[in-house]
Formats: structure tokens, C-alpha cells, sequence
């Protein structure tokens, strides 16, 4: 029986951040979700049943909005490096511009859907309009519990409650930010480029 | 036996890797700007080729894909544990369905 | 926000079994031990109502045209029957010994993240009470256990729907289990304890937990579009529409088959425990039990469209499954061998658990074998959804892996209550479990292949499948009966259970250094790790011969009940989370007049989530450079990021040199 001790807390005893490891096996768990959801939408690109199909698609609008959830991964990172560097007031700025942006886009998907139950694609007209609404639904409520998440960050951030070592922090709500923007960058390439 | 895929065990490595500079982080970020608007470019020029235009825009979606992975996830200075679970989701989300949409396509049919 | 207070968290003796005494202190709990035995409680009691669906199932088929159910009766009774026995029997058995035993094999003194394991049972619990309180709101689902669709999203009352919600919150428990798992086992062995000196009962629980991390979305992706095609009017499963039903078999199978390997992995663990120390002698080939586990897993993801065959894939994905399916069978043989291996030659030593393990062993080889027939399209086209293939799963999940938990059960009940169970009950137990269970399912392939369809309530008389039906009736009554003196045994033994020495049965891992029951804390010192078995090898050495030759008596191990080593503290958020969640999903099921309880539960939830966000885990009394098991998020030591010093109290927390234990309640 040796005396040394094991390493534990937030550091494993293979040198690593423990929550990390977990939010990678998460993240890679996650990549079976949407991929289940995006083969549903390929099988299905063309059972429009009547209804619309993918001339609905507004490009220009929807490569705005892919843009500004891109840029809204350099805010984080931006974040996490005043987080790495203990600035807190640019952590704070950093955190809100990303916040934003994540509305911006969660704006901009309302306005979408808006716009096409207007022009006839919905949800319960075709398996092209159910998969296309589940798929782009899921990947949102993905964002806004981001921003949920992200504000919070900033209230903790703001109240000196923001801990190091302790629950979420800067660090991993970053990678999970990260994670739903390359969703979004699988999503706009398949869903969007590829079907007009 | 005591040979192991990991070997890191009980020798902590380096907590805090080094990180990109913020300028870095700012290239990379026009970089995938620069990317996407290819993307729609691409998508808008006529009467190009099927094969072209899907080879291309998965190209392009990859390297963005592969950009904000490694850097701005900073995937790419983590532990083997870490890139081998993400990997495994990766490849099997693109494998499995392939095959999937594979039956379906009647491709193996016949 | 109600964060516990540090005199709400006054340090807690623990008593003999390492416990604080209270119904209070099991519901907050975050011991991992305690949640184990919750789970497995749990478990047994579902796999009683379990069991009593299997009755009534059998009464019904006892005799040609039944008249014991209804059509529909019947359908219900199917139906959670398997539902039961594979999500809320089996799966969490599994996850029980998991709990109980992850974190001492590999000298840990919790799992990584203890709230979240809490929460991981009581979504669990909560999850299974909402499936079966179905048989009081409408009905139990009825549409088989796997849910086939267009028949689960057309079907119009709300059967399904429990169905299909049950399912995915019974999912999130599993999938928060198997992150927990994952990084526990990766990120918190023992200091030398590499990936090659594991327990392989360890390396099996890792890989279950893969196959559950990357195969439990793809049937959350399938729950919720049935859900939402049978709720919110989609069309994914709609042919009339463009949908597609085999889209649904995809779905599912790439989970289902996994699920497969999910079920029966523990018990491949657990047996390959079990049969070195009656053998006394290593295991035979660990290296090849190991990546032989490994490459079913792997295989498993790749073998899905066998269940499949009559849906018309076409030849070349026929052909291509079919190869994949003979394949899986290489690993599965190379373990039994490996079996096999460690037994000859052996001293061994028929105690009970050892007769399950053989058991599993035997019954296991002969479903693996009907298994393999299924692999050849021709003939798994006649088996299809015949007696045939009902008593192929039932070898491999009832004659293979319930066997195996059993012997588990067995194995390690003396470690859990310092007692070991009744040898001449157990032999009672084993003997007529074993001949109840063949004569139930043996007579079950014969019927299938005289063309015996499964999921039908009736057969009609003069088809001659009157006789082996009975047979497989008074087998079942049998296999019931069994349970009883494994009941009696349970329930008699903290009164007359034989006490047991901490190393119960001369054993070989590092839960048998520890006491019986074990310290709350685990592990008194972090053990170090020199090889596989290490345990052993600090008993035993070899004389020329390459004998096993004793070399140390290890005194009985104090209780240390003196010892105060920080734990994290209990909390009341995971129940609270948990009962939000299931809350929201009753009143979601019950359309407008459940709209208030679906508030209630949304706020429920959402209060948990909060708190548990708030809640500072750490144990006030801790001084603040100990490491233990078990932290999410008990590193108060680091201040808040406002503080200037921030930067340099981040390396504390990976201080090897930091004091490990306190002695005495007042440090």
C-alpha cells in the first residue's frame, strides 16, 4: 500500500479537466442525435406530398443568419480567453455579444418559419416539411439553451459566483456553444446548399 | 500486461496546454467567413456541375467544420480520451446513416 | 436560493454500514454504494411485475384457445413485459452493480459526478412508475416492446404516448449514467491502475457505456418522431403521406441491436469475475476477454438490419448484414472459450455463485447458437416473429444475462451486507431457476418452428402445439417458484446469514480489501495498483512450480468509522429534478386539464436545475486542499474568477502532495 494519492477534483487522474472528458463523450453522444434527425431530413428531401419543397428556401437570409451564429463562436472563444486570462470585464462583454448573436439567429429562424407556414410548408403537410421543422426545431431549442445557458454566465459572472472549479463553467458551456454552431455548419451545407 | 492506449495515467500532463493568441482566433474567424461566402457563391453560379457543386460545398463544409473543432473547440490540443470519444460519435453518425440512406437508394438492391 | 447551510451538513457518522441512518439521508443521497442498491432494489421489484406479466402470458397460451385474456389484454401484457425486463429490469441491474462496484474496483472513492448519478436513479424510478401507471390511466402500451410504427403512431388512445415518453425520460437516466461511467473509469483509477490492470468486470461496464452514449440518441430521434407524429400531426411514419415505417426499423435497430450487447455485457462482466476466484485461477486470456468485448461492441453497431431481413433490403445489404451477423459470433466464441479456459485445471469450488456462472456459460452458448441461425436469410425469413425467436432472446437475456446477475448477486451480497446468502437456499435457487427456465423456453424453439407465431393470444387445438405449450406454462410457474427461497434468503439474512470475513471469498480485485459492508469513504488510502488482480498478488505468490503459494494474511480491514474524509454533501435537487420532470410529462399527456400539472412540473424542474446549479457541494467542514471522489464540483477552494488571485489557484487542484485523509471529527 503506497501513500501517494490520487489526483482527483476537477483533475483526472489522467491530467485532464474530469467535466471535459464528460462533455466530449456529450458531445460525441450528440452527434448520433442530429445525425439521426439529418438522415430522417435526406430520406425525405423529396417526399413533399403535394406541398412545398425546398424552393422555399431563402438562401441569402439563411447565409446571413449562418454568419452571425459563425461569429458568434469567435465571441465565445473570445470569452473564453478573458475567462483563461481572469479579465472579467471582457469575459462579461464577450459573453453578452455572443448572447445576442445567438438571438440574432434564434430571431431570424422565427422569421423563417414565420415565413414559410405562410407560404404553405408546415410541419403536417409533408415528411419533407415534418423533418425539415423537427431537425431546424431541435437545433433551436440547442441554441436557446445556450443562450440560457450564456446568461446565466453572465449573472454568476456579475454576482463574483462564477467558479473556477466547480459546475459548468465558461470553458464548457464554450464547447457546447461550439458544438451547435457546427451543427448549424452540417445543417446549412446539407439541408440548405446542397437541396436548391 | 501493462502497456495501455494510455498512458498518461497517474502523470499528469500540462493542465493548460497553450493556447491560440486572440489574434489568431480573429484569422480564423475571417477565415470562416470567407469560407461560407464561397459556400453561396458556389451554390448560385449556373448550370454547374451536380458532382462539382456536392464535392465542393462538403469540401468547404468540412474544413469549417474541422476550423472550429480544432481551434475554437481547441479539440486539437486535448487528450487522446477526448478526441477518441468525439471521434467514435463522429464516424459512426456518418457511417451508419450513409449505410441507412444507402438501403434506401436501392443502391444495394440489386 | 436554499443552499444547504453548513450546519445543515454537520458531519455525519457514518455507522457500521457506512451509512447516516434516515429515510432523508437515502433520498438526498450521492454515494454511489447507496444509489446501487436503490437501483437494484428498484429493479428486483420490477422485475417481479415483470414476471407476473410472464404468468399471465403463459396462463393464456397454457392451453389452445385461451380465454385467461382478452386480444387486448394480452397486447398490453406483451408489451411492458418486454418493456419491463429490458429497461426497467435488466438495464438497471446492470447499472446497480455498476454503481455499487465501478468506483471500488478502481480505488475511487465515488463516481465522477455524484449529483448527477442521484439524479440518474430517481429519473429511473420516476420513469418507471410513469410507464407502468399507464395500466391505471387507459392501458398498458400495447404496440410491442419495440414499437413498431405506423402500428405505435396510429393506435388512438394515449398507450403509446407512455410508451414513448417513458422511454425518453427513461433515456436521459441512462444516458447521464453512461457519461458518468465513461469519465469515472477514464479520468479516476488508481494511481497505477492502467486501462490493461482493470477489473474486466470494469472493462465491460466502459463499453456498455459506450454502446449506450452513441446508441441511445438514435432512439431518442425515433421516441420523439413517433411522438410527434402521434401529437403535433407530423408525417414521418405516414406511407399514405411519402412517410416511411422501415425508416422506423432503422431507427430503432441501430439501437436495438446495441441494446442487445448493453443487456448482457454486465453479466459477461460479472462472470468473468466470478469464475477465476472459484477456479483459483486467473483468468485465461484477460487481454482477449477485454478486446474481444470491445469488438462486439464495435460489431454490434454493424449488424442492426438482421432483425430486418423480411423488410426487403435487397440482396446486397441481405448479404452484407448476414456476414456481419456470423462475424459477431467470433468474439462472443473467443470469450466463451476464454471461459472455459479459466475453469480447467482449476480448484474449483461449486458455490452458488459459481453454479450461475456455469449456468450462464451454458445457457448463453445455446442462445448464442440459435443466434447464429438467424444470421442466414433463408432460415431467419421462417423464424421471423415465431416461438423461435422468442426462445433465442430468452436464452440470451434470461439464461445469459439474468443468470449472470444472479451469480453477481451471490458473488458480491457478503461484500454489501457483510453476510453471506444461505449456499443451500441458493443451491435451491440455482437448481430450479435452471430447470424451470429450460423447460419454459427450450420447448418454445420446436413450437416456433412448427409455426407458432408470436404475439398472437390464441392457437387453435389439433396442430399439435398443445403438449410443449403446457410444457412452457408449468416451466414458467416453476421458474417462478425458483424465486422463493432466493426471496426467503434475502429477506432472512441480516438475521441468519452466515457472517462473512471482508475477503469473502478469497477474492481477487480491490472491492475484497475493503470491509464489509464498506467504509462510506471507500478506500481508507488510495491503494496503488501494480497488476491485474493486484489484490491477489499482495496474498499470493508462486513456488517453482508456478503454484499459487501464500505469501501475507491481510488482517480484517478496520471499519475506519472514525475516519472523516470529505464527501460530498447530500442534496434534495436530483429527486427534485427528476420528480419535475416526470410531473411535466403526466400532464403533457393529459391535454388541457393537464396544463396546470405541466406548470407544476416545468417549475419543479427548472427549481432543480437552479438549485442544483447554486448549490455549493462542498462540505463546509472540508479543509480545502483534500481530493476525494466524486466532484463535478466541490473545488470551492478556487475563489470566484473576480478574485485577482484566481490564475494561481487553479493548479491547487491538482496537487498530488495534498493531505488525503483527517483524522478524527474535529479536523
Amino acid at each position: 500500500m503506497a501513500t501517494e494519492t490520487a489526483v482527483h477534483g476537477p483533475t483526472g487522474t489522467d491530467g485532464a479537466d474530469i467535466r471535459k472528458t464528460a462533455m466530449w463523450g456529450f458531445l460525441g453522444s450528440e452527434c448520433l442525435f442530429f445525425g439521426s434527425f439529418i438522415a430522417t431530413f435526406l430520406l425525405y428531401s423529396d417526399e413533399t406530398n403535394g406541398g412545398p419543397g425546398t424552393e422555399v428556401f431563402d438562401i441569402p437570409f439563411t447565409s446571413v443568419s449562418s454568419f452571425v451564429l459563425l461569429m458568434s463562436s469567435l465571441t465565445m472563444v473570445l470569452a473564453h480567453n478573458a475567462y483563461e486570462r481572469d479579465d472579467n470585464r471582457q469575459l462579461r462583454i464577450w459573453l453578452v455579444a455572443t448572447a445576442l448573436l445567438g438571438t440574432v439567429f434564434l430571431g431570424g429562424q422565427v422569421f423563417e418559419f414565420t415565413t414559410f407556414y405562410a407560404e404553405g410548408l408546415r410541419m403536417d403537410v409533408s415528411p419533407f416539411g415534418s423533418a425539415f421543422f423537427v431537425l431546424t426545431g431541435f437545433h433551436g431549442a440547442h441554441v436557446a439553451v445556450g443562450v440560457l445557458m450564456l446568461t446565466s454566465m453572465i449573472i454568476l459572472s456579475r454576482r463574483g459566483q462564477l467558479y473556477r472549479h466547480r459546475g459548468m463553467n465558461v470553458e464548457l458551456v464554450g464547447l457546447y456553444w461550439h458544438f451547435v454552431d457546427i451543427v448549424w455548419i452540417v445543417i446549412f451545407t446539407v439541408v440548405y446548399l446542397l437541396q436548391v | 500486461m501493462s502497456t495501455t492506449e494510455h498512458a498518461t495515467t497517474g502523470q499528469p500532463t500540462t493542465e493548460h496546454p497553450p493556447h491560440p493568441s486572440v489574434k489568431r482566433y480573429w484569422q480564423i474567424a475571417l477565415f470562416l467567413g470567407v469560407v461560407t461566402a464561397i459556400e453561396v457563391a458556389i451554390a448560385y453560379i449556373p448550370d454547374l456541375d451536380r458532382t462539382v457543386l456536392t464535392v465542393g460545398l462538403v469540401g468547404l463544409g468540412i474544413i469549417k467544420f474541422g476550423s472550429v473543432v480544432g481551434w475554437f473547440m481547441h479539440l486539437r490540443f486535448e487528450n487522446k480520451t477526448m478526441n477518441r470519444l468525439f471521434a467514435i460519435g463522429l464516424v459512426l453518425a456518418l457511417g451508419l446513416f450513409f449505410i441507412v440512406l444507402a438501403t434506401f437508394s436501392g443502391i444495394l438492391s440489386s | 436560493m436554499a443552499t444547504l447551510t453548513p450546519e445543515a451538513t454537520e458531519v455525519q457518522e457514518p455507522d457500521e454500514h457506512g451509512s447516516r441512518g434516515g429515510l432523508w439521508s437515502w433520498i438526498t443521497t450521492v454515494d454511489h454504494k447507496r444509489i446501487g442498491l436503490m437501483y437494484g432494489g428498484t429493479a428486483m421489484f420490477f422485475f417481479l411485475l415483470g414476471g407476473i406479466e410472464a404468468l399471465f402470458i403463459r396462463l393464456q397460451l397454457a392451453v389452445p384457445d385461451g380465454t385467461v385474456l382478452t386480444s387486448d389484454q394480452y397486447n398490453q401484457l406483451f408489451t411492458m413485459h418486454g418493456t419491463t425486463m429490458v429497461f426497467l429490469v435488466i438495464m438497471p441491474l446492470a447499472a446497480a452493480f455498476g454503481n455499487y462496484l465501478i468506483p471500488i474496483m478502481i480505488g475511487a472513492r465515488d463516481v465522477a459526478f455524484p449529483r448527477m448519478n442521484a439524479m440518474s436513479f430517481w429519473v429511473f424510478l420516476f420513469g418507471g412508475i410513469f410507464l407502468s401507471s399507464s395500466f391505471f390511466l387507459g392501458g398498458f402500451p400495447d404496440g410491442g416492446w419495440f414499437g413498431y410504427a405506423p402500428l405505435s403512431t396510429q393506435s388512438e388512445v394515449i398507450r403509446m404516448d407512455f410508451w414513448a415518453l417513458g422511454l425518453l425520460i427513461l433515456g436521459i437516466a441512462s444516458l447521464a449514467g453512461a457519461v458518468n461511467f465513461t469519465t469515472t473509469i477514464f479520468t479516476m483509477r488508481a494511481p497505477g491502475m492502467t486501462m490493461f490492470k482493470m477489473p474486466v468486470f470494469v472493462w465491460m461496464q466502459l463499453v456498455v457505456a459506450f454502446l449506450l452514449l452513441f446508441s441511445l440518441p438514435v432512439i431518442t430521434v425515433a421516441l420523439f418522431e413517433v411522438f410527434f407524429d402521434r401529437n403535433f400531426g407530423t408525417l414521418f411514419y405516414d406511407p399514405a403521406a411519402g412517410g416511411d415505417p422501415i425508416l422506423y426499423q432503422h431507427l430503432f435497430w441501430l439501437f436495438g441491436h446495441p441494446e442487445v450487447y448493453i443487456l448482457i455485457l454486465p453479466s459477461m462482466g460479472i462472470v468473468s469475475e466470478v469464475l477465476p476466484v472459484f477456479s483459483r485461477k486467473p483468468l485465461f486470456g484477460y487481454q482477449f476477454v477485454v478486446f474481444a468485448g470491445a469488438a462486439i461492441a464495435l460489431l454490434g453497431f454493424g449488424v442492426w438490419a438482421h432483425h430486418m431481413f423480411t423488410s426487403g433490403l435487397g440482396p446486397v445489404a441481405e448479404s452484407a448484414f448476414s456476414l456481419t451477423t456470423m462475424f459477431i459470433a467470433v468474439p462472443t466464441g473467443i470469450k466463451i472459450f476464454n471461459w472455459l479456459g479459466t475453469t480447467w485445471g482449476g480448484k474449483i469450488s461449486l458455490k452458488t455463485p459459481m453454479l450461475f456462472a456455469l449456468g450462464f456459460i451454458a445457457m448463453f452458448t445455446i442462445g448464442g447458437l440459435s443466434g447464429v441461425t438467424h444470421s442466414v436469410v433463408p432460415a431467419d425469413t421462417q423464424q421471423t416473429d415465431s416461438y423461435y425467436v422468442v426462445a433465442h432472446f430468452h436464452y440470451v437475456l434470461f439464461g445469459g444475462a439474468m443468470f449472470g446477475i444472479f451469480a453477481g448477486v451471490y458473488y458480491w451480497w457478503p461484500k454489501i451486507s457483510g453476510r453471506y446468502l444461505s449456499e443451500a437456499l441458493g443451491k435451491w435457487h440455482f437448481w430450479l431457476m435452471l430447470l424451470g427456465f429450460n423447460l419454459t423456453f427450450a420447448p418454445q424453439h420446436w413450437l416456433g418452428l412448427w409455426g407458432m407465431a408470436r404475439r398472437t393470444a390464441v392457437y387453435p387445438p389439433d396442430i399439435g402445439l398443445e403438449t410443449l405449450n403446457m410444457v412452457s406454462t408449468i416451466g414458467a410457474f416453476l421458474i417462478a417458484v425458483s424465486m422463493l427461497p432466493f426471496l426467503y434468503a434475502m429477506l432472512t439474512n441480516h438475521r441468519k446469514g452466515e457472517p462473512a470475513p471482508a475477503d469473502a471469498w478469497d477474492g481477487r480485485t480491490l472491492e475484497w480489501s475493503v470491509s464489509s459492508p464498506p467504509p462510506h469513504h471507500n478506500f481508507h488510502e488510495v491503494p496503488t495498483v501494480e497488476a491485474i488482480d493486484d489484490f491477489w498478488h499482495r496474498k499470493y505468490g508462486e513456488d517453482e512450480e508456478g503454484r499459487a503459494v501464500r505469501i501475507a494474511t491481510i488482517p480484517e480491514p478496520e471499519r475506519f468509522t472514525d475516519a472523516y474524509i470529505h464527501l460530498p454533501s447530500p442534496s434534495y435537487y436530483p429527486i427534485m429534478l427528476a420528480a419535475g420532470l416526470v410531473l411535466a410529462a403526466y400532464g403533457f399527456l393529459f391535454g388541457p386539464i393537464g396544463i396546470p400539472l405541466l406548470i407544476v412540473g416545468a417549475l419543479v424542474l427548472f427549481g432543480g436545475i437552479f438549485g442544483w446549479a447554486q448549490e455549493d457541494p462542498d462540505h463546509p467542514m472540508g479543509d480545502h486542499d483534500d481530493h476525494h471522489g466524486g466532484h463535478d464540483d466541490h473545488e470551492a477552494e478556487t475563489g470566484p474568477v473576480e478574485d485577482e488571485a484566481g490564475a494561481a489557484e487553479g493548479e491547487t487542484a491538482g496537487d498530488p502532495e495534498a493531505a488525503e485523509v483527517v483524522e478524527g471529527e474535529d479536523a
